[in-house]
């Protein structure tokens, strides 16, 4: 049974050991660790790799995709113009009404009709 | 492949840009337009330009109108005109509103803005007399 051993004591016998190792020793672990090393991970936020894995996926990186992306940007172009040009000719409707109809034109400037 | 990204996002951004040409000016405009928005003679060259494009574009409907239609029109441009942005919207919205209703209450709502307008042409009527001066005891 061993007796009088802290931790100091404990720390300090294990300095005296690893000194006392020989040098192919030495050289094997120092060999070891630098393998150890080479294929660590390199540790990155949980939230910024996620994000970079989220922009890389939208990138496309065949032809296929790119194809598809051009198109899918193409069609947005044209809905939103369709939308835009129908959205005008509504309002010109309107307004055509709006100024021969014969409902008063003040009674649409009325605040009270819609409450 | 750079490149295709580019000219996808430039095409994007040249399309979305309002293809916005200048509206004509008074003097540009065909002698059939110009006897649709006759109204608007004095003030057609201060108005914006989005403005001018869509009186343009009800302008194209002057021919099949009937001859009481383009009245209401004649008269109508004018006040219309101006009218600030919100309140033309906001009559739009009226429009829509009323169209929607049942005669009845369309009915109601006209005899209940009337009955205001009276009612305000009464009240103002009655104190133009108190604080005009043509009016005092001389």
């Amino acid at each position: 049974m061993v007796t009088g051993l802290n931790t100091t004591k404990i720390s300090q016998l294990l300095t005296q050991s690893t000194q006392n190792i020989d040098e192919t020793t030495l050289s094997a672990l120092a060999k070891v660790r630098r393998n150890a090393l080479s294929h660590q991970k390199v540790q990155s936020p949980v939230f910024a790799l996620a994000a970079s894995r989220w922009t890389y996926s939208l990138i496309p990186h065949s032809a296929h995709q790119w194809v598809a992306t051009g198109l899918l940007a193409v069609m947005l172009v044209i809905g939103a113009g369709y939308w835009q040009h129908s959205n005008e000719q509504q309002i010109n409707e309107l307004d055509v009404a709006i100024l021969t109809d014969e409902m008063p034109i003040e009674l649409l400037l009325t605040d009270s009709i819609r409450s | 492949m750079l490149n295709f990204t580019f000219g996808i996002a430039l095409l994007l951004c040249l399309i979305s840009l309002p293809a916005h040409a200048a509206a004509p000016s008074w003097r540009a405009l065909t002698p059939a337009q110009r006897e649709a928005l006759s109204p608007l003679v004095q003030q057609w060259d201060t108005l914006p330009d989005k403005q001018r494009d869509r009186l343009l574009e009800t302008a194209k409907r002057y021919p099949q109108m009937t001859p009481e239609q383009q009245q209401r029109y004649h008269e109508r441009l004018p006040i219309w005109s101006k009218l600030p942005p919100e309140k033309r919207e906001a009559a739009r919205k009226n429009y829509r509103a009323l169209k929607k209703m049942p005669p009845e209450k369309r009915e109601q709502i006209k005899r209940r803005v009337k009955k205001d307008k009276e009612k305000k042409a009464h009240q103002s009527a009655s104190a133009v007399p108190a604080t005009s001066p043509s009016n005092q005891p001389q």
